[in-house]
């Protein structure tokens, strides 16, 4: 965690999103899954991306590693140094996964091999991208298990399905970071596991990715774990960010009625419920999206509202409202 | 007292005939079954009477004579009644079997579940083939009875994959609720479970099928079938024992084998493309 | 006063094998009481069997000692019209949401089912199953959608709109928003707190989230090693 340092601003942007649109055709028509998003991921920061089921945080991720079924369309840009992802083939791709850019699926179990030692799965990168021998790659492998606290003599040669879920979980974030990646994304980390096993596992990738000097790209429904590891909160609500900023100001001062409203959902603020459901994104509602639930609407908020940067004692506060 | 519903996404069973491969298997599928049906408008000739033995395909024969000079074409069009019989016959059989042990060993676990396991254990351990073999052997051989064999020893993997479903199903949020509210076992089982088998059994059973008419084809191509009825399997067999394959008259032996291979190539395709299907269903949001 | 639903002394104990019994103990000696209009909270760890006691108390598992009573008769003794009252009045609702649907069945289906079973008379269904989705907040335009169609809190409030129509007075209900998003959860508890004020019924909630159990319940219980703890 790197709160203490300084605005986040100060460190240059390592992956820019600039207005990237995603939408999918399905048989009951165009699901448009995001909508003008514009973000950027600063060197060494985490940045998490909050949103409920279906909003389309994850469409996210899997549209800058060009991982989504043929049935999306992309539009858009995003540049990592200095490069487009998404207009690079699939060549040039495969590259960037994994060695520059580290995605951490959400079901520890399933994404290992069962059949294999786990210090093997952590140093197959290093054999296939750096062709690194055997030997080495695997005391390398075991370095980094080292980390996560499965250093034990015992854990490396274990399969997986002799550890514990979460053990299962660090072994995979082990796998995605062997490689010293540039960005991390992990996608619903918390996903199957404990609560407080899920915080005490983002707490150890925290750690190590301030070690190793990348960036985290946080995707979670979770605003707790969001509030307790990450710099920055983007807030998505159908398919659209709706205010991002510093963790503390997002929690202590949110801007966005979608956000007052989600926060007060939250046990410690008594579980007031937002009425309504979230609108279906093949037909979102017209203008503000939040429109139909919001309690602060205006008439004006019929007309769809831009992002606007708020002035802040953190760097920088934007808001898709009328209200600022 | 179903509404109509309009939109498509009402009616997920809807767009089921828009994928081409499973349309190829269709239509594969139901010329055989109507070729089976109507074997006597279709074919030719009689497949007993006698033209010029050894005829290569040509403008009178089609596909060429045999030995004994009968028509293949019309052969293969009258084999095609005993080949879908024993195949759909052994299925159904073994399906039928296989499901219903299975389901109720899976429902009702417990005691029930370690008797009806313990049967299929049994079953599990009998030597198929072998045994079809040596009964069809002592007894009169007929494709009834291979049918029928095959029916009675082949559902034992139904019933394991069934059973653990069943099991999967029983403990299901809608299964329990259902108990909870009041249904009675017969109606969970009929409304409830039995449906969400289907997507299990449909392709098994066609699977079993393409499986039965195989073994057919082997147990005639052996010499254990009825030498009176005509079978793509008989006719492999007289075109090996009497000398097709060794003198060179591919179109004896190879239009029966590509039969057997299409029809059983439709069925797996249909088979996958049900199988496809449901896990779109099951999986739509 | 009576207990609508209670617990005394029960025990489970899980065998397997058929020569080769093992034993294995998940908890033994509970006793609990849900009485009208309250909530009992049932906490603890995962793999204590909390749901197993949720199933034993609707009557859905036998517990292999102690009796479950409903107004006071054990649920064993019950016969003709006493089992079908037990059977109507204690109902649970699950922890998945799209799960506790059948997938194959339209939401209509569903909830027609249920109707049928309480053999009420076709015309007054489409009356009944409007009021049963709007004691939820659902509109009709659901109804012909299927569960794999809708999202998670609509399955739920669904299962509960079907649950209710059988006028139950005891819900037990397991881990009812734990597959839930946050908004979505605190919906859903809301509704149960405003079912519970207008029909009285009475809750055994069983959650692994303090918070949840500190919203809803009046009395706590955690189930650890296999015994419980009052709170």
């Amino acid at each position: 965690m790197n709160r203490h340092l300084p605005s986040s601003s100060y460190f240059r942007p390592l992956l820019c999103i600039d207005e990237m649109y995603v939408s999918f055709d399905t048989s009951l028509g165009r699901v448009k899954a995001a909508q003008n998003i514009c973000l950027e991921l600063h060197e060494r920061e985490t940045l998490a991306i909050v949103g409920e089921t279906g909003c389309g945080k994850s469409v996210i991720a899997s549209a800058i590693l060009q991982l989504l079924p043929s049935n999306a369309s992309v539009k858009g840009k995003a540049i990592f140094l200095g490069r487009d992802l998404l207009s690079l083939g699939e060549r040039e791709m495969a590259d960037i996964r994994g060695q520059e850019i580290a995605i951490i699926f959400q079901n520890p179990s399933l994404s290992l091999n069962p059949i294999m030692k786990v210090a093997e799965q952590v140093a197959e990168p290093l054999q296939i991208h750096r062709r690194l021998p055997r030997h080495r790659a695997i005391s390398k492998a075991e370095d980094m298990l080292s980390r996560f606290k499965l250093g034990d003599k015992a854990s490396p040669v274990m399969y997986p399905f002799q550890l514990s879920g979460g053990m299962n979980q660090r072994v995979m974030i082990a796998t995605s970071m062997i490689l010293s990646p540039k960005i991390l994304i992990a996608d619903e980390p918390s996903k199957g596991l404990d609560q407080s096993l899920a915080r005490q596992v983002m707490k150890e990738l925290a750690g190590i990715k301030d070690e190793i000097g990348a960036s985290l790209l946080l995707i979670t429904h979770d605003l707790l774990l969001a509030k307790e590891v990450s710099d920055r909160i983007a807030v998505m609500y159908c398919g659209e960010i709706v205010e991002a900023g510093s963790s503390a100001e997002i929690f202590d001062e949110p801007l966005h009625p979608y956000t007052k409203a989600l926060l007060n959902c939250l046990p410690e603020m008594g579980f007031k419920p937002i009425p309504g459901s979230s609108p279906s994104m093949i037909d979102p509602p017209e203008g503000c999206r939040f429109y139909p639930r919001c309690r602060e609407r205006l008439d004006r908020c019929l007309l769809s509202p831009k992002m606007i940067k708020v002035e802040s004692d953190d760097g920088d506060r934007e808001v898709r409202c009328w209200l600022y | 007292m179903e509404k109509e519903c309009d939109r498509p996404y009402h009616c997920p069973y809807g767009g089921i005939l828009f994928r081409k491969v499973s349309i190829i298997g269709l239509v594969i599928f139901s010329s055989f079954l109507l070729a089976a049906i109507f074997s006597s408008f279709l074919s030719p000739c009689d497949p007993w009477d006698r033209f010029e033995p050894y005829l290569p395909p040509g403008q009178d024969h089609i596909l060429g004579t045999n030995d004994l000079g009968q028509d293949i074409l019309s052969e293969l069009i009258y084999g095609s009644r005993v080949s879908l019989i024993v195949g759909f016959g052994a299925a159904l059989m073994a399906t039928t079997i296989g499901s219903s042990i299975g389901l109720l060993a899976g429902y009702f676990k417990g005691m029930a579940d370690e008797i009806l396991m313990g049967i299929t254990d049994i079953f599990l351990m009998i030597p198929q083939i072998p045994l079809i073999i040596v009964l069809a052997a002592f007894l009169r051989p007929s494709f009834w009875l291979i049918a029928l064999l095959m029916g009675s020893l082949w559902w034992t993997s139904t019933a394991r994959v069934v059973r653990s479903k069943a099991l999967q199903i029983r403990e299901m949020g809608y299964v329990q609720s259902k108990r909870s509210l009041g249904f009675s076992h017969l109606h969970i089982i009929v409304s409830d479970v039995l449906p969400n088998l289907s997507q299990l059994v449909m392709p098994k059973f066609l699977l079993s099928i393409a499986s039965a008419m195989i073994a057919e084809s082997s147990i005639s191509f052996l010499g254990l079938g009825d030498p009176s009825m005509k079978s793509w399997g008989m006719m492999i067999n007289f075109a090996f024992s009497r000398g097709g394959f060794i003198n060179g008259y591919w179109w004896w032996y190879m239009a029966p084998g590509l039969c057997i291979t299409i029809f059983v190539l439709s069925i797996v395709l249909i088979g996958s493309f049900l199988e496809e299907r449901d896990e779109s269903i099951m999986g739509q949001q | 006063m009576l207990a609508l639903l209670a617990g005394k002394d029960l025990g489970k104990i899980y065998e397997s094998g058929l020569i080769f019994k093992k034993q294995s103990l998940l908890f033994r000696d509970i006793s609990l009481e849900i009485e009208e209009g309250k909530t009992l909270g049932l906490m603890g760890p995962s793999g204590t069997g909390k749901t197993t006691l949720g199933l034993i108390m609707a009557g859905l598992e036998r517990p292999t000692s102690g009796h479950v009573c409903h107004r006071g008769k054990d649920i064993e003794d019950l016969k003709g019209k006493e089992l079908i009252a037990f059977r109507r009045q204690v109902q649970m609702v699950f922890q998945d949401p799209q799960g506790s649907l059948n997938p194959r069945k339209s939401i209509e289906r569903s909830i027609h089912e249920v109707l049928n079973l309480l053999s009420i008379p076709r015309r007054e269904w489409q009356e009944r199953t409007k009021d049963a989705l709007e004691k939820v907040g659902l509109s009709e335009e659901l109804l012909c959608r299927y569960p794999g169609q809708i999202s998670g809190g609509q399955c739920q409030r669904v299962a509960l709109g079907r649950v209710l129509l059988l006028r139950p007075k005891v819900m037990i209900l397991d881990e009812p928003t734990s597959a839930l998003d946050i908004s979505v959860q605190a919906q859903i508890l809301n509704l149960l707190k405003d079912l519970q004020r207008d029909m009285g019924l009475g809750y055994l909630l069983i959650s692994h989230q303090p918070e949840v159990i500190g919203f809803m319940a009046h009395e706590k219980m955690i189930l650890k090693d296999g015994i419980s703890y009052s709170k």
